[in-house]
């Protein structure tokens, strides 16, 4: 059931990047939404989620991007498995905490790709600081929506249920 | 125990990963096997993904966003009648140029066969510079075919070529360049992108050319892949001036995040036999 979620979850914020690049590219917005499904995965259900989701996330976006492959999961499954063990650590309820989280992740992620890249170049490319201010910032606005509507969603489930309860007692049969 | 687990399999995958580049970086032949076989397979869903996105667009463009379409229409018509009389003008101008080609014995250059493509997704990594069309090696397409817009350059064809879609690596890429001539001064020079300052920036430009902000730059055709004189942008600003550390930066005229339709350029660029180097 857990490793079903996982992958509906990385699964659609892969189907959603993709999607949403192709009206991006060349542009000056950019955004990892499949960074986003990995921490909420790792969030949500732990360490071994976040490192699967972030495997397999990681792999299917530098396959589809055509890219080196591995070179996006590898900092993707490090981000998610560590993600995972501060979930697990300290009790993130709020959504603001779990967005800090996230915000934390696209820092280190973007960071760790360019190290990665500089490795396999064998020089440091250059660093766009603004696009990566860009890229925290729409991660963290999508994660705030997704983990808003994460938390709100059972209770609106709970009173749309209770108001059709009493509707039903209400009625003269 | 189960942390324990869980950081042994996390350490297994990491390594994995890490024997999984390794191996893609020091292939040295060509491209790496796993690559193109992925590809392959993943244009599929691009095509499919691509297809959700235009259908969604189409919904909302030909029956939600229709006010206006009357004026639209209109304005457009008008537009027609002006590019009508353009095009009358330019092809006076063009009898002109081919007359006079002749007279001077220069051989005609004729305009190579283009086929047009679609774009189906963009890169799903973030700040990368490539998109997939859905042309491939059944069409025709293969690697350092030049991509056209219909203002300008857009980038060349970069592998994998899938059998039905193929990669774009876009002007405005990090590795991306195309030999260029300034159209008011006639002095060349390697239009790059992937600048932190500008999308693109020329370089090798002989340091007496005089650069003019606005000035048109074009492609010259030398570097064997965009056939000469399309658009590339206009010299947005010209820094250091007059030093040797001026810098050219350069507005393109592509909008490249909405890149829909483009023309692939089926031949390389020709001869242009118009001297050296």
């Amino acid at each position: 059931m857990k490793l079903t979620s996982v992958l509906l979850t990385v699964g659609s914020a892969v189907f959603v990047q993709v999607v949403l690049a192709r009206y991006t590219v060349g542009g000056v917005w950019a955004f990892d939404l499949v960074l986003v499904g990995v921490i909420f995965a790792a969030l949500q259900w732990g360490p071994a989620a976040g490192m699967v989701g972030g495997t397999i996330g990681g792999l299917l976006q530098d396959l589809l991007a055509g890219e080196i492959v591995g070179v996006g999961a590898l900092p993707k499954t490090m981000v998610g498995f560590v993600g995972g063990v501060v979930g697990s650590q300290f009790v993130l309820t709020r959504a603001h905490a779990r967005v800090t989280v996230v915000v934390v992740a696209s820092v280190v992620h973007r960071l760790m790709i360019l190290a990665l890249g500089g490795l396999i170049d064998q020089q440091w490319p250059a660093v766009s600081w603004s696009a990566m201010l860009t890229e925290t910032a729409i991660n963290a606005g999508c994660a705030l929506v997704l983990f808003q509507a994460t938390t709100m969603l059972p209770g609106v489930m709970e009173r749309q249920r209770m108001s059709r309860r009493s509707t039903f007692s209400r009625r003269q049969w | 125990m189960f942390l324990r687990q869980t950081f042994t399999l996390f350490a297994v995958i990491c390594v994995g990963h890490v024997l999984l580049i390794s191996a893609q970086v020091q292939s040295a032949s060509g491209l790496p096997v796993l690559q193109s076989i992925a590809f392959g397979a993943l244009a599929r869903f691009q095509t499919a993904t691509g297809a959700v996105a235009d259908s969604g667009r189409g919904l909302w463009t030909n029956y939600v966003a229709v006010s206006g379409a009357a004026r639209e229409s209109e304005a457009l018509r008008r537009r027609v009648l002006d590019l009508e009389t353009e095009l009358q003008r330019q092809r006076a101008l063009a009898d002109r140029a081919m007359a006079l080609e002749s007279a001077l014995g220069l051989r005609a250059e004729v305009p190579a066969p283009t086929l047009a493509a679609r774009v189906i997704a963009g890169s799903p990594a973030p700040g990368s510079s490539r998109v997939m069309i859905d042309r491939g090696r059944r069409d025709g397409i293969r690697p350092d075919l030049a991509v056209i817009g219909e203002l300008g350059v857009v980038g060349r064809v970069i592998s994998p070529v899938a059998s039905g879609a193929a990669t774009v690596q876009l002007l405005v890429g990090q590795d991306a360049g195309a030999g260029v001539t300034l159209e008011r001064s006639g002095a060349g020079g390697i239009v790059l992108g992937g600048g932190n300052a500008a999308p693109l920036r020329i370089a090798y430009v002989p340091r007496l050319a005089d650069v003019q902000p606005g000035e048109r730059v074009l492609t010259s055709g030398q570097d064997g892949i965009y056939p000469a004189g399309f658009l590339v942008g206009t010299v947005d600003e010209v820094l250091d001036a007059g030093t040797a550390e001026r810098q050219i930066l350069v507005r393109p005229a592509v909008d490249f995040s909405h890149i829909d339709l483009v023309l692939v350029v089926l031949s390389p660029a020709p001869d242009t036999g118009r001297g050296g180097p």
